[in-house]
């Protein structure tokens, strides 16, 4: 198998790999840098469990995503998205409006929610709704996970 | 002002933030040393047939292999991947028939994805590579879907133990002409003035919890195997590895890792057998095991699917005279909880109306589909398909109100509950009627939709059930807890109840606060450490808060107990005149003359000797409080769900426009929490009334194992939606708490299908109520 040098920008630290071309990013960030965050829901971008944000505002899923192809990209996932210890607040909107059950969609939950919010600030119901088809939560019934969405949105805008 | 310094609060749970910053540890984010990787090798090819030759020898020489297993390299011993077996005296588990058939590795394949190697590699790629060199040959057998099919005389008999491939059937011994209820429906029938007879089918829903399984584990130089396992059930899966591998249960070491998500389907046991299995293999190293997602349709337990034959007759006024049902379920390959489901589908029939004869029948066929086990209300939401349609059926042809009659004939306190001979200690499903029928609408939407024309048809309709909190007296519910005091009076709650994902260990942190009267910073839960805990029976049956609750409390009121007895001497004081308050326990009237808890659990610890005198200078003992708790009762919560949905008569889909559930909860002890198991309940409910089934070819091969053919509703697919929790609270849950996590997806399959009747006129017996099948009904009967 061919390999590649990449260079990996993950929570604002430079990581030099030599990847397998045929190595998904998921596997790479959970497996080569030790990053569990990151789940392994479906393997086959059914199910949005992997999804990461790149350059700050778009999410990708992790499972489809060849790492080969991601040399020089800034990645977050759901463990960089807090500043010194305190939790942004989508994250706070989580715990507050109680979105999260057994918490193995809430990492990209979240940071669907951050694409989401990076794209539009201020998301009606429907558009919160239709932008989350991607990501599946069996516990939730996704009442609390856009109640959350609703209040990060919110806060985000009054703290601006 | 509350009542309680915490119960009833809306507190964040106490694992919210290590869920959100991803630093919560499931099983497939464990990585040991030197860990190595083991494939299951499954038979994805056939359904049934034997393996007639198994060659691993080319698998053996892939670069990276350790080892390669087949059925004889594993321990022989027979198993049931189900832990009813445990919950039952022996006994009973013989006259219930109970069988222990499954292998680790099987050479007679009985449905597709059945296990029939292993290989354990230095990485997933290379036991990959070696399982394509495996070396199989099969004799293919006959494929049985139903248990139509596996039932006729010249079929292949999956066990010598079960003639005619019926794996269970209500035992005679216990139930006389195989029939639970009471009184001889078949008789009664003949007093009735209106007659309501159908069969339904009710489909195979798998749990489809987000998180894969996997599991470590790992033969220790102790001689210990140790597993690292989301199961529901840690002790009952530490007893049943131990007895597998025939070794005393202190050999055993049961790590319970954050479970994501289980519904049921981790009810026992599923991969845990061939991960331990393979690390047996080889010693002193660490062997993980991944399922993909893929593997989780056909190789772990699914709903019971079957046919559900449902007579009732009423007198002209709506009396309910007489029910006779037959619920007949295709069982898949294996035995697992083939005497539970079978009873449980009637039960809850049974806990629900006043009819004058009930009559019950159930039984259960081995087909070669996966195997069935335990999915979230068990046999409840089965029942809602066949009984609250059957009951609407009536309502229209006598021209009654569903909530009104529903209201008239529930059973309530004083009645006989899902076990005869248990009565109900409380019922708000008036209530529970009344305000979600205001909240939905009820009567307004009814008259609205009595008449309409035009492509799209709205229709409301209602639900009710009965659950239960915890399967006492049929089966085992027992749970310990110990709380351990430290010396700076905070503590530690010890058990092996599990939360998966539901809150329960949010809730029974609070029950340990509120009790001892500490703050929630001041207790800590330890749970899923099978050295450290004693016996509990796991989550099952809705008993987490209630039973586990109620161990919880009995153990904290030792605690106190013992504190008080202790203050009482040290302030020379009756402890009849004592209370607490801040964590200062003080003489009633008298508030100068108190001590501080942590004085006394300190003076506990550090019981120090007088040299001089000999004399002991404090209370001498470290507090431990304790409780052996065995369930008195099983408070039953009801509830009822209203839905609205709006049909289009010209493609069948269906849309959910609104949905109400109004649960008799006795007492929310983490309101939230069962805010949140409403809602999600209300997901899978909609998924099992309109879309989710497992499709098989007729060869049984599953044609749908991924999340974009097996389809649940999505987040723009859910209604508008109403909670409302009804607090009455119960005489004998903790704090007055019944249970929350199964019974409140008893009722929306059963509140969908009635919705859209009232929308087309038409009763769809068939779940789930796919376009294609609303269309050719209307097509068949005419819209109205």
């Amino acid at each position: 198998m061919k390999t590649r040098s990449i260079t990996l920008y993950v929570n604002g630290e430079a990581y030099s790999l030599n990847v397998a071309v045929n190595r998904t990013l998921l596997q790479v960030l959970r497996e080569d840098l030790g990053m569990p965050e990151t789940k392994y829901g479906c393997g086959t971008g059914e199910c949005g469990a992997c999804t990461v944000v790149v350059d700050g505002g778009k999410s990708i899923l992790a499972c489809l995503t060849l790492a080969a192809t991601m040399d020089g990209a800034k990645i977050t996932t759901a463990a960089g998205l807090e500043t010194d210890g305190k939790l942004n607040p989508i994250q706070e909107a989580f715990i507050s409006e109680h979105a999260v059950q057994c918490g193995y969609c809430t990492p990209g939950m979240v940071m669907k929610s951050v694409s989401i919010l990076a794209k539009n600030p201020k998301p009606t119901e429907e558009e919160i709704r239709r932008e989350l088809e991607g990501n599946i939560c069996r516990c939730t019934g996704y009442v609390k996970i856009v109640q959350a969405i609703q209040k990060a949105s919110e806060v985000m805008a009054s703290t601006r | 002002m509350s009542e309680f310094a915490v119960v009833g609060k809306r507190i964040p749970k106490i694992d919210a933030k290590e869920k959100i910053t991803g630093r919560a540890m499931y099983a497939a984010d464990l990585v040991f040393p030197g860990m190595l990787y083991g494939k299951i090798v499954r038979c994805l090819k056939y359904a049934h047939a034997k393996v007639t030759k198994l060659d691993l020898s080319e698998a053996a020489k892939v670069p990276g292999v350790v080892k390669v297993l087949g059925p004889k390299d594993v321990t022989q011993k027979g198993y049931n991947t189900g832990v009813l077996d445990l919950m039952v005296p022996e006994p009973v588990g013989q006259m219930l028939g109970d069988i222990e058939e499954q292998y680790v590795f099987t050479d007679w394949v009985k449905h597709q994805g059945d296990a029939i190697a292993g290989i354990i590699a230095k990485t997933e790629e290379a036991a990959e590579c070696a399982a394509e060199k495996i070396v199989v040959e099969y004799e293919p057998l006959p494929v049985y879907l139903t248990a139509e099919e596996s039932s006729k005389p010249d079929a292949v008999q999956f066990s010598p133990l079960k003639a005619g491939n019926k794996a269970f059937e209500l035992p005679a011994m216990m139930f006389p002409n195989n029939i639970y209820g009471w009184g001889d429906a078949e008789a009664e029938m003949k007093n009735a003035d209106l007659i309501v007879e159908n069969t339904f089918y009710t489909p195979k829903c798998k749990q489809c919890q987000m998180e894969p399984h996997a599991y470590v584990a790992y033969f220790d130089d102790q001689g210990r195997i140790n597993c690292w396992t989301s199961t529901q059930m840690p002790k009952c899966v530490h007893a049943k590895i131990a007895r597998l591998f025939q070794l005393p249960m202190t050999k055993v070491k049961i790590n319970q890792t954050v479970v994501g998500g289980g519904f049921g389907g981790r009810l026992g046991m599923i991969g845990e057998p061939e991960t331990c299995a393979m690390a047996m293999a080889v010693p002193g190293k660490y062997v993980k095991v991944q399922y993909l997602r893929e593997e989780d349709w056909i190789a772990s337990e699914s709903r019971h699917p079957g046919k559900y034959y449902m007579k009732m007759g009423f007198k002209n006024d709506g009396t309910p005279v007489a029910c006779q049902a037959h619920f007949t379920s295709y069982k898949g390959a294996y035995y697992t909880h083939g005497s539970g489901v079978a009873f449980t589908t009637g039960s809850w029939l049974v806990g629900m109306y006043k009819f004058g004869a009930l009559n019950y029948k159930g039984d259960t066929y081995f087909t070669n589909q996966a195997p069935c086990g335990a999915y979230r209300s068990y046999g409840n939401a089965q029942t809602s398909i066949a009984m609250e349609q059957t009951v609407d059926e009536m309502c229209y042809k006598l021209g009654l109100d569903p909530v009104e009659w529903r209201m008239k004939w529930h059973k309530g306190v004083g009645d006989d509950g899902w076990c005869l001979g248990f009565k109900y200690p409380s019922c708000a499903l008036d209530e529970c009627l009344r305000r979600g029928a205001e909240a939905i609408g009820w009567k307004e939407k009814r008259a609205k939709y009595a008449n309409q024309t035009g492509v799209k048809r709205r229709g409301v309709g209602v639900a009710v059930m009965n659950h239960t909190s915890g399967a006492m007296p049929m089966l085992l519910e027992h749970t310990t807890v110990t709380v351990k005091v430290n010396e700076d009076a905070s503590a530690e709650v010890i058990l092996s109840c599990s939360d998966l994902g539901t809150g329960a260990h949010t809730a029974l942190k609070m029950i340990a606060a509120e009790t001892l009267g500490f703050g929630m910073d001041d207790v800590h839960l330890l749970t899923g450490n099978s050295d450290a805990s004693g016996f509990d029976i796991g989550a099952h049956a809705s008993r987490t808060c209630y039973v586990g609750g109620g161990a919880v409390k009995t153990a904290c009121e030792d605690v106190k107990r013992q504190l008080f007895d202790r203050a009482a001497r040290q302030l020379e004081a009756n402890i009849d005149d004592l209370d607490m308050k801040d964590k200062m326990i003080f003489v009633k009237g008298s508030p100068d003359k108190a001590i501080p808890v942590q004085q006394i659990t300190a003076m506990g610890v550090y019981n120090f000797v007088d040299p001089a005198t000999g004399k002991t200078i404090g209370i001498p003992g470290q507090i431990q409080g304790y409780a052996s708790h065995f369930a008195p009762h099983n408070s039953p919560p009801f509830a009822a769900c209203f839905v609205e949905v709006e049909v289009d008569i010209e493609t069948g889909e269906v849309k959910v426009l609104e949905a109400v559930q109004a649960y008799d909860i006795g007492r929310a002890i983490h309101p939230p929490s069962c805010e949140g198991q409403n809602e999600g309940a209300l997901q899978q409910g909609m998924g099992m009334a309109l879309m989710e089934e497992i499709y098989y070819d007729k060869n049984g091969l599953a044609l749908n194992s991924s999340f974009t053919d097996y389809k649940m509703p999505g987040p723009a697919d859910m209604p508008k939606w109403t909670n409302i929790l009804v607090e009455d609270p119960d005489p004998i849950g903790p704090y007055g708490a019944k249970s929350a996590g199964e019974g409140a997806l008893a009722n929306p399959p059963g509140a969908v299908l009635n919705a859209i009747h009232n929308a087309i006129g038409i009763m769809m017996t068939e779940a789930p109520a796919t376009p294609e099948k609303i269309l050719k009904a209307i097509k068949e009967k005419g819209i109205k």
